[in-house]
């Protein structure tokens, strides 16, 4: 069956992040100017207002720990009904705590879940040409 | 630039029925609000110079309204927005009259919130949904489609970092399904909430169940506000604005990019400094409450207890009549009804209008009050008002 659940849609300000999502690869938008890292990406830095911005390659090794999370028991938008419970969780990434990205952790349950407990990027295939990254227990 | 407390003042509100299936369009609700709040007002259509509205698309516009009341005002204005958007246009509409563009101004919040378009989440184009939302390609491929999760993901962090627990959540939900059931109006009037009862209740999302969402309904909203020396005219008592702060931001768009501020804690300083008062001169709040975590953060925000300290605030009875602060003393959107917080605005008026002296509903001898506005950890703003 052909995945049911929403895709992320490259725009102008992110293409670059699902590019490499889908080559199972970590990329972040960085400020030329003032150094921080902007996720997720923008036209400009958020921090200082520039424009100077390029992307840098984090790897395939990406661990980070739960900052936070929910667990849903119902499907709020199209094709979780079939993934319940669903856990919702904010990463800190280890080598860039001001760096907080959202994903699922796969295969946990939910019992196990706690703040502060550490993870590792995977990538799922979701349709032929397209990955999304995701979390697992590290 | 001059100041403008105690010089404008709210001199009417009014709803129309609430119900989960109005059969009818949101025109016909504005058009009883509003005709509920001139009532209340004591003034004629014709008196009315602007006309202002918040929706998600789901409204009349305010031109609208205005043609069928029997209004010819100088000013419309329709602006997209949700929770806090009521007190922005209060603060608009200060702002009109302070230039002389207009004298009296009627805002409302008409939705079919059940029976129409529905705000818990669900039903959205995702697509659009990612367009939409800042950073939304970020957290809708994830499942995150509906502001208990948006939100949830701040509940949780904020939860485990100064010690609420679930308990806690229960107490705001208690508290103010015991109000509804003084409000014969209120949904979950005849219907009241045990803790025991709450405990047994599965999470929906966790850190949520279905008593700490808010409800939806079909109902429309209405207030008046002008200036003090044009509310000397009005029927009712006016309820003058010591301090309004319209609407702060956090530092992203995207919100979660810090799970640790909400615009709230920007919004409560230059509040209290307007209105020049504390925390502690406050005997009643409407405390925007589409879920109950919401409230929980917003009095640690609003420093009606300390960070660390305000589960112990709620778990006290605080929120009850008798309590520090009764809060919510309607039901609150948990257990009255829903229109993107003005139905708290409305109650806290006739709470500091002494309405229900006389009966168990009133707050004794409450004289200031603060209402609150939550769009999300993102966007907020509160007035400070008094009789």
């Amino acid at each position: 069956m052909s995945y049911q659940k929403p895709i992320p849609l490259k725009t102008q300000d992110n293409q670059p992040y699902w590019d490499a999502a889908d080559r199972h690869e970590l990329v972040l938008q960085k400020c030329d100017t003032c150094h921080s890292y902007n996720h997720p990406p923008g036209p400009a830095c958020a921090k200082c207002g520039s424009t100077e911005l390029s992307w840098e390659s984090q790897g395939s090794d990406i661990t980070g720990s739960i900052y936070s999370y929910v667990v849903s028991y119902r499907p709020f938008l199209p094709g979780f009904q079939d993934d319940l419970p669903t856990i919702i969780v904010v990463v800190q990434l280890d080598h860039l705590p001001d760096v907080k990205i959202i994903g699922n952790v796969l295969g946990c349950p939910p019992e196990e879940l706690k703040i502060g407990m550490p993870v590792k990027m995977t990538w799922q295939d979701i349709t032929e040409d397209r990955a999304l990254p995701q979390w697992i227990q590290a | 630039m001059a100041t403008i407390k105690d010089r404008y003042a709210i001199v009417g509100v009014g709803e129309s029925e609430r119900s989960k299936n109005s059969g009818t369009t949101p025109l016909h609700l504005a058009l009883d609000a509003a005709r509920a709040a001139l009532k209340d007002a004591g003034l004629e259509a014709r008196e009315i110079d602007g006309v202002m509205s918040y929706s998600e698309n789901d409204s009349c516009t305010s031109h609208q309204l205005a043609t069928y009341l029997g209004a010819r005002p100088k000013y419309v204005k329709d602006i997209m927005g949700g929770g806090s958007s009521t007190e922005m246009l209060i603060a608009d509409a200060i702002g009109l009259i302070e230039t002389g563009q207009v004298n009296t101004v009627l805002i409302y919040r008409a939705m079919n919130g059940r029976s129409g378009v529905r705000m818990g989440g669900g039903g959205w184009d995702v697509n659009m949904l990612q367009g939409a939302m800042d950073g939304g390609s970020f957290f809708i491929p994830y499942g995150a489609g509906g502001p208990g999760q948006w939100f949830g993901l701040f509940a949780t962090r904020h939860m485990q970092q100064t010690g609420i627990t679930q308990e806690h959540l229960g107490h705001v939900c208690v508290s103010f399904y015991e109000h509804a059931q003084r409000n014969p109006k209120a949904f979950f009037y005849g219907k009241p909430l045990t803790m025991e009862e709450y405990l047994k209740t599965p999470h929906l999302s966790y850190p949520f169940t279905k008593h700490d969402f808010c409800l939806e309904s079909d109902e429309a909203n209405a207030i008046i506000v002008t200036s003090a020396e044009k509310a000397k005219d009005c029927k009712s008592k006016p309820v003058y604005i010591m301090g309004i702060e319209a609407r702060r931001t956090v530092s992203h768009a995207h919100y979660w990019t810090n799970l640790d501020e909400v615009a709230s804690d920007f919004v409560a300083p230059s509040l209290y400094k307007k209105a020049g008062v504390t925390p502690q001169d406050i005997q009643v709040a409407s405390i925007y409450d589409c879920f109950s975590w919401v409230v929980l953060r917003q009095l640690e925000a609003y420093g009606f207890a300390a960070r660390g300290e305000v589960g112990d605030f709620v778990a006290s009875g605080n929120l009850k009549m008798g309590g520090k602060l009764p809060t919510n003393t309607a039901g609150g959107m948990l257990s009255e009804g829903y229109t993107h917080g003005m139905n708290n605005v409305l109650e806290i008026v006739r709470q500091i209008r002494h309405d229900y002296k006389g009966t168990d509903r009133q707050v004794e001898n409450c004289e200031i009050g603060i209402c609150t506005g939550w769009s999300g950890p993102d966007i907020a703003g509160a007035m400070i008002l008094r009789n």
